[in-house]
């Protein structure tokens, strides 16, 4: 049975990044892994989109990036969480469950 | 701060930046050609698929470029080096636009100054909006009545509304130093005339309660502009001793150079020191309304209204008080009206009026501006065309356009703030002849912000044009840009010219009536011969002086021996010179009187006469003509038969068909009368472009009064004369002060200043549209030639006369004009109405006007489409036809 895929909502990809920066740093590649994999391949994230969104998070300052070495041994550009990244994401999770509840109370599955 | 970094990295190590997106992009796909080959891909594929993720990579890079605020400015930079280049490559096009903008935001700039610092600038007096000047008028004509102490000392005791009442008249008196004697316009003020207005003094101090007392001795205050120009700025002024009305004053302070109101004045001085205001008799004299300025400040929170309605209370318990003094008066009423308002209200019309054709010419220099963008965006549509094919944003090609526009305009600006000092210096000239705020006005920061702001206004009205003119890019490119098809754009530059010749003609209308109106009055006779008459004030250093027989008979003394000085023909005594600037300021007096056998009848309006107070020989210097009876002579004395020669307007006026020689009138009620014996020629003597009044001249020795103003017929120059004359008075007696020097001649030209100086504005604005507009229907045919060059060929070839093609490209400009113009004459008979206050013995529909405008108006309407014309006779129609 194929599982149906849904598009990103306007704003959650902010959201989806920052919250997967929160466990380790990682890079752009590895970001979209996680996101796919995470949710269970419902979420695919377009990297037509995903670089872009990265430039924005680091020019807000909510993450800054760096090169490391990768687990395969290369040269990777590695993005991390800031200070004002944490309080950032802890906004737009607070936002996201409030927004979640009142779809759902209208949908009536809660 | 990471901002900051952040943006500098982007703009100034961009390497690192690009280099940077290149390797991630980079490593994101070999992971996924990786993860692909993992998943059974040959490599090949595995590679091909990785980069499909990604997309366009030029794109996708460009996307991340944008995320950056770096960007942002390196657009703008981008957009301003393109601009100024294509600026630079097309000279003309910016040097017009750039100068037609300086024009009109420099004239906008000057005049927007003159307004805001006469209008809209707070008084430099403390809380000046709470500030209000009291009247009392009487009449129907609302003539000022003035004050009386009493009327005074009630409205400061009973009124509920002010925090303080002063009073303020003007006299003249003599300063005598240790080896000078000058004649000082002196205010005669309340002691808290200072506090009210909130003046704090710059050396010493104002007036105290205690300088209101005798006993304290008599004081001065110094205004800044006399102690700078008469004692060179000496602080040690402060303490020195001065003999005025033969009693010494003592300086006790300077101001601080802020405008003086409500009339410029040399020294101040309190009431008791006046001699007219201080005379016990005149105290007690509720008729005596000598004070013709009374002021006061609001209590906190009070209005206008209610203060005019607590005065009007108070004058009705004064009428009740006093009731002598308010028989006889028709009309009494007293009023209250902000003092920014009352030192402004000749200035409005004249102002307001200016500030609307300096605004119209501004649009029209905008229009201008905004077709010429047009014109150069039909050049550019190839090139835009090309780059929006190319995938140049539709948002990104209009930004850029609009950043040239601002470019253009904000240069204008600048230039225009340059312009604005040269021409404000006229302006403040003009403005002073109106309100003694013109001091006030200069370009400063309010002014600088306003002029920036229109610039960029005008930039991104202008900028926004070519928005409404779409292109279609496909077609641009087929046609090769020769775009005959957009009709659209093309009716857009045909309404912006048509819209400029229309305000243009409105404005060249305005000009032509001050024009009409100042030649008219202009050539008005004024009645006398002004040719070769110097006018002078003299001043006799009498004093202690109770009766006015020492002043007539020094004034008499006086102008017999200036009529022995080499080079007077003759001279003669008045009291006000004609065309003198007190005369046109304070306007004709309405003296009431009445007719022997025509008693008043109640409710009717008693007859008012504006007089003179002449002395024998008068009408002879001025050679203002008689015209029945006789002239002043002096045989009229104290003991003979009070006599007086009347004008021919006041002749008509009273005695249609009918000689008035002979008849009797009376001043005071029949206690005097007077018998006219002369019918002399009207004197337009408040400025030619006054009509003139009822006139009467009394002989100095009969009225009760006497002049000080000498005239004197010379003959030679009058100019060269003035020093001699003075020399001879002053050898006579060093200390007869004499001012108010003048030429008649020179009077005159003053007293038409500000007719003659609005016309010139009026003019030099209407000649500035008519000029913008010229080029705007110039470089309108210019293009429309050039675009139907091809087409223009085509009709050559087949046969058609050049000439026949010259007519036809002259007609197209001609109907745009011809519309503009018919659309502008219908603005004019509306706005035009406006001008009526300032035109005289002209209507503001005047035919004469219409027509002569209208005809100017197709002439340079035509030579404008007859010069991009002529280049229709330089096309070879073989290039035309070959030309793309």
């Amino acid at each position: 049975m194929a599982k149906t895929k849904s598009d990103l909502l306007q704003g959650t990809l902010d959201l989806l990044i920052l919250r997967t920066l929160e466990l380790e740093p990682m890079h752009g590649w590895g970001i979209s892994q996680r996101i796919q994999q995470i949710s269970e391949d419902v979420l695919q994230v377009n990297q037509g989109s995903l670089y872009p969104a990265l430039h924005r998070l680091e020019e807000q300052g909510w993450i800054t990036a760096s090169w490391k070495t990768s687990e395969n041994n290369r040269q990777a550009r590695y993005y991390q969480l800031t200070k004002k990244g944490r309080d950032q994401l802890a906004e737009e999770k607070a936002n996201w469950l409030r927004l979640s509840a009142a779809v759902a109370r209208i949908v009536g599955v809660a | 701060m990471g901002k900051l970094r952040s943006i500098f990295r982007y703009l100034f190590r961009r390497k690192h930046f690009e280099n940077d997106i290149d390797r991630e992009l980079q490593y994101h796909i070999e992971r996924q050609t990786e993860l692909n080959m993992h998943h059974g891909m040959p490599p090949a594929e595995a590679r091909r698929q990785a980069a499909l993720t990604i997309g366009g990579m030029e794109p996708l890079k460009d996307n991340c470029r944008d995320a950056r605020l770096g960007r942002a400015i390196e657009v703008l930079a981008q957009d301003l080096r393109y601009g100024l280049r294509v600026l630079r490559k097309n000279p003309g096009y910016s040097l017009a636009a750039i100068l037609t903008l300086a024009l009109g935001i420099g004239a906008n700039t000057a005049i927007f100054s003159l307004v805001y610092g006469v209008f809209l600038r707070p008084l430099p007096y403390r809380d000046g909006a709470q500030l209000i000047v009291l009247n009392q008028t009487v009449g129907a004509d609302k003539d000022d009545a003035g004050f009386s102490p009493i009327e005074i000392a009630a409205y400061t005791r009973q009124n509920h509304t002010m925090q303080g009442v002063v009073e303020h008249h003007q006299m003249s008196f003599l300063l005598m130093g240790k080896d000078m004697a000058e004649r000082v316009q002196t205010s005669v003020v309340s002691v808290n005339f200072f506090d009210v207005l909130g003046v704090k003094p710059l050396l010493g101090r104002t007036f105290l309660p205690s300088d209101d007392d005798r006993r304290a001795g008599a004081v001065l205050v110094m205004s800044y502009k006399y102690w700078r120009s008469h004692f060179h700025g000496d602080t040690s002024i402060v303490g020195r001793v001065f003999t005025m009305n033969n009693i010494p004053h003592t300086v006790i302070g300077v101001l601080p150079p802020v405008p003086q109101y409500p009339a410029e004045s040399d020294v101040y001085m309190p009431t008791w020191q006046c001699p007219a205001r201080s005379n016990s008799r005149n105290i007690a004299n509720v008729n005596f309304r000598l004070i013709d300025v009374v002021f006061g400040r609001l209590k906190p929170g009070v209005t206008v209204e209610r203060a005019r309605a607590d005065l009007e209370v108070v004058s009705r318990q004064t009428q009740a008080a006093h009731p002598e003094g308010y028989t006889g008066l028709s009309h009494f009423a007293v009023t209250a009206q902000p003092l920014k308002f009352d030192l402004t209200r000749h200035a409005r019309t004249p102002f307001l009026i200016l500030l609307g054709v300096a605004g119209f010419v501004l649009l029209i220099a905008c229009a201008n501006v905004a077709n010429m963008m047009l014109a150069r965006l039909l050049k550019l549509e190839r090139e835009l065309a090309l780059r929006s094919a190319l995938g140049a944003g539709r948002g990104r090609l209009m930004h850029q356009l609009l950043t040239e526009s601002v470019l253009v305009a904000v240069s204008g600006g600048l230039l225009g703030l340059l312009v604005a000092p040269l021409a404000l210096r006229v302006l403040v000239g003009f403005a002073e002849e109106f309100t003694t705020r013109a001091a006030e006005v200069r370009i400063d920061g309010p002014i600088q912000i306003f002029a920036l702001a229109l610039s960029l206004a005008t930039g991104l009205l202008f900028g926004l044009a070519p928005a409404f003119a779409r292109w279609d890019q496909m077609e641009s490119l087929h046609q090769g840009g020769r775009s005959t098809a957009n009709r659209g754009r093309q009716t857009l530059r045909a309404a912006l010219v048509v819209a400029q010749v229309s305000v243009s003609f409105v404005l060249l209308i305005g000009a032509g009536l001050m024009i009409r109106s100042f030649s008219k009055a202009a050539r008005e006779d004024p009645g006398f011969n002004p040719a070769r008459l110097i006018s002078m004030r003299a001043s006799l250093p009498l004093f202690r002086q109770t009766s006015v027989e020492p002043f007539r008979k020094g004034i008499t003394d006086l102008a017999r021996q200036v009529r022995e000085v080499a080079g007077v023909e003759s001279a003669a005594i008045t009291s006000v010179a004609p065309f003198a600037k007190v005369l046109l300021a304070q306007g004709p007096t309405h003296n009431e009187f009445e007719i022997e056998g025509q008693p008043l009848v109640a409710g009717q309006p008693v007859p008012t006469v504006d007089g003179r107070v002449v002395d024998f020989g008068y009408f002879e210097v001025m050679r203002q003509p008689l015209l029945e009876g006789r002239t002043l002579n002096d045989h009229d004395t104290e003991s003979s038969l009070p006599v007086a020669v009347i004008n021919s307007t006041m002749a008509r006026h009273h005695w249609p068909n009918q000689s008035p020689i002979g008849r009797r009138i009376t001043p005071d009620h029949g206690k005097t009368w007077f018998t006219i014996v002369g019918v002399a020629g009207d004197a337009r003597e408040y400025g030619l472009d006054h009509k003139t009044l009822d006139e009467i001249y009394t002989p100095m020795r009969q009225n009760g009064g006497f002049g000080n103003v000498l005239l004197v017929r010379t003959a030679g120059d009058p100019r060269r004369m003035i020093p001699l004359v003075e020399s001879a008075i002053h050898k006579i007696n060093p200390y007869i002060a004499l001012d108010q020097v003048s030429t008649v001649e020179d009077l005159e030209y003053e007293s038409m200043a500000s007719p003659r100086l609005m016309t010139i504005l009026l003019g030099l604005f209407a000649a500035l549209a008519v000029l913008i507009s010229a080029s705007g229907i110039a470089a309108v045919m210019a293009l429309t030639v050039r675009q139907r060059s091809h087409e223009l060929g085509i009709r050559m070839a087949l046969g058609a006369a050049r000439r026949s093609i010259l007519a036809m490209v002259v007609k197209q400009g001609l109907v745009l004009a011809g519309t503009g113009a018919m659309v502008g004459a219908a603005g004019a008979i509306v706005l035009a109405r406006l001008l009526t206050a300032l035109l005289y013995d002209t209507s503001p529909r005047d035919l004469a006007t219409f027509g002569a405008v209208s005809a100017l108006f197709v002439g340079v309407a035509a030579i404008a489409c007859l010069i991009p014309a002529m280049q229709v006779t330089a096309i070879d129609p073989l290039q035309a036809l070959r030309r793309d």
